[in-house]
């Protein structure tokens, strides 16, 4: 690789949006060259910045309910519309056959019949298949809604604290078994706090980092019995969704930063774990 | 065949009339939808905003802009089967805000080069830009200097956390045109920066 060519993949590098050997050929390439190694140091500081220091606006409440009273009037008008339109081709149809001879009212009984048999089939064979996803996909929806509701009731942290010292006591003395609790804000993710939470049918403990200004909720419980390391990711409706298991313990992490971010931050999470 | 006819029009929701139903049976119908679409899209309310209040760099644009956003996703959330509800909401919202920004033609192109003239050998050095690093409002007056589509994308990339693929769908360019213009983006800003602190010095 030459200078042209690493001083236009730049942005792609520090944004980590290149493909691993490309990227590999970059690091080689910088550490050959100690002027585009400055270049790039310089460019990422810049990078850096602009995330760190430009403010987020977010949306203040009267918007929300401004929002929510403009789709009630909307719902409103609705009916009346729909109602006139939906209507005449309805009564159109059933006015060229007021007299029901016998025979054509049994060939509607039995194309009625065929209908209800053909749905029925339909409904046996392919319903139960679309309405009962993965477990890990209701799982998610339930992760998903946790998440969301965290941020919404302003009820983020039980307790509130960038302490893994007094996370992790807390959350001990509540629940049946003890989550590892580290604190990443060295590496990027500061600890917010932690809260109690209830998925799967049982008790679990959700620690709260942030990632500049957007949240990670991250759900812990046991792992069962015969648990093996795993690892997958899902995305859904904007969330990502990184889950992961190690020998102890069941992992969810939830956030709307990028896929890229959560395994980043999955990995400083059991590093800082291994090293404890 | 009037069955057949009628299985096929309850997709549209209305199927309460189709079977023979009175017309109010429709409002629950209607309301399941509305907090279905709320539930979908009003978590992402903060970013619709974030990203309204870039383009628009006026807070009541903003609101504006993102209730007429809302309302239209809402007329078109029927046609909305993907499962990245922060994406499509977003494309929303920058479509509409840029047909904001065109009704009131505000100027957008000419800020940036007509505010500073500075002579080459006054801009200030890369080393001396990132001591301005953590100066909050000089990184925000650059970035509100830029053109509508570089504030956007700085947006995406460094608020929302986006990536390339996401910028892509809801800039409406091709993936492989996120980066060259992240990187203009970014140059021109440390250009503004440049410009800005050599002139103060």
């Amino acid at each position: 690789m030459n200078c042209e060519e690493a001083a236009k993949l730049m942005d792609g590098y520090l944004d980590g949006e290149l493909d691993p050997i490309t990227s590999q050929t970059i690091e080689q390439h910088l550490l050959e060259c100690p002027k585009c190694d400055q270049a790039y140091k310089i460019h990422g500081s810049l990078v850096r910045a602009i995330g760190n220091a430009t403010p987020y606006y977010k949306a203040p409440a009267e918007l929300r309910e401004r929002i929510q009273s403009s789709l009630r009037d909307e719902i409103a008008e609705l009916p009346t519309r729909n109602v006139a339109q939906d209507t005449q081709p309805l009564f159109a149809r059933r006015e060229p056959r007021p007299r029901a001879i016998f025979w054509e009212t049994s060939w509607n009984w039995l194309a009625l019949a065929a209908a209800i048999i053909f749905a029925a089939i339909i409904a046996f064979t392919l319903v139960p298949r679309l309405q009962r996803p993965g477990a890990d996909q209701f799982l998610a929806t339930q992760l998903i809604a946790s998440h969301v509701r965290s941020l919404m009731a302003n009820h983020l942290t039980d307790v509130a604290s960038s302490d893994q010292h007094t996370v992790k006591p807390w959350l001990d003395v509540k629940l049946d078994f003890a989550p590892p609790v580290v604190d990443l804000s060295q590496q990027g993710f500061p600890l917010i706090g932690g809260r109690l939470d209830y998925l799967d049918n049982r008790p679990v403990a959700a620690l709260v980092y942030q990632r500049r200004k957007h949240f990670i909720n991250l759900f812990v419980w046991p792992a069962g019995p015969g648990a093996e390391k795993a690892m997958n990711t899902i995305s859904r409706q904007g969330y990502h969704l990184l889950h992961w298991l190690d020998s102890e313990f069941n992992y969810w992490a939830v956030s709307d930063i990028s896929e890229k971010e959560l395994q980043e931050f999955q990995q400083l999470f059991e590093q800082q774990i291994a090293s404890h | 065949m009037a069955t057949a006819n009628s299985q096929t029009e309850s997709d549209s929701g209305n199927s309460m009339l189709g079977a023979g139903g009175k017309a109010p049976e429709l409002r629950p119908v209607i309301k399941q939808d509305v907090a279905s679409f709320e539930e979908a899209l009003l978590p992402h309310l903060d970013a619709a905003h974030n990203l309204a209040r870039w383009l628009l760099r006026n807070e009541q644009d903003a609101q504006d802009v993102v209730q007429e956003a809302y309302l239209r996703a809402f007329k078109s959330f029927s046609g909305f089967h993907g499962s990245n509800g922060r994406a499509w909401l977003l494309t929303i919202v920058r479509n509409t805000s840029y047909t904001f920004l065109k009704k009131n033609q505000a100027v957008d192109f000419t800020t940036f080069d007509e505010e500073i003239h500075v002579a080459a050998d006054e801009f200030a050095s890369p080393a001396t830009i990132l001591e301005h690093g953590e100066d909050a409002e000089l990184i925000r007056e650059a970035m509100d200097a830029l053109p509508a589509e570089f504030r956007e994308i700085l947006a995406l990339r460094h608020q929302e956390g986006l990536s390339y693929k996401e910028i892509a769908e809801i800039a409406q360019i091709p993936p492989g045109t996120v980066m060259s213009r992240l990187a203009r983006a970014r140059g021109k800003l440390k250009e503004y920066l440049a410009a800005r602190i050599g002139k103060e010095k």
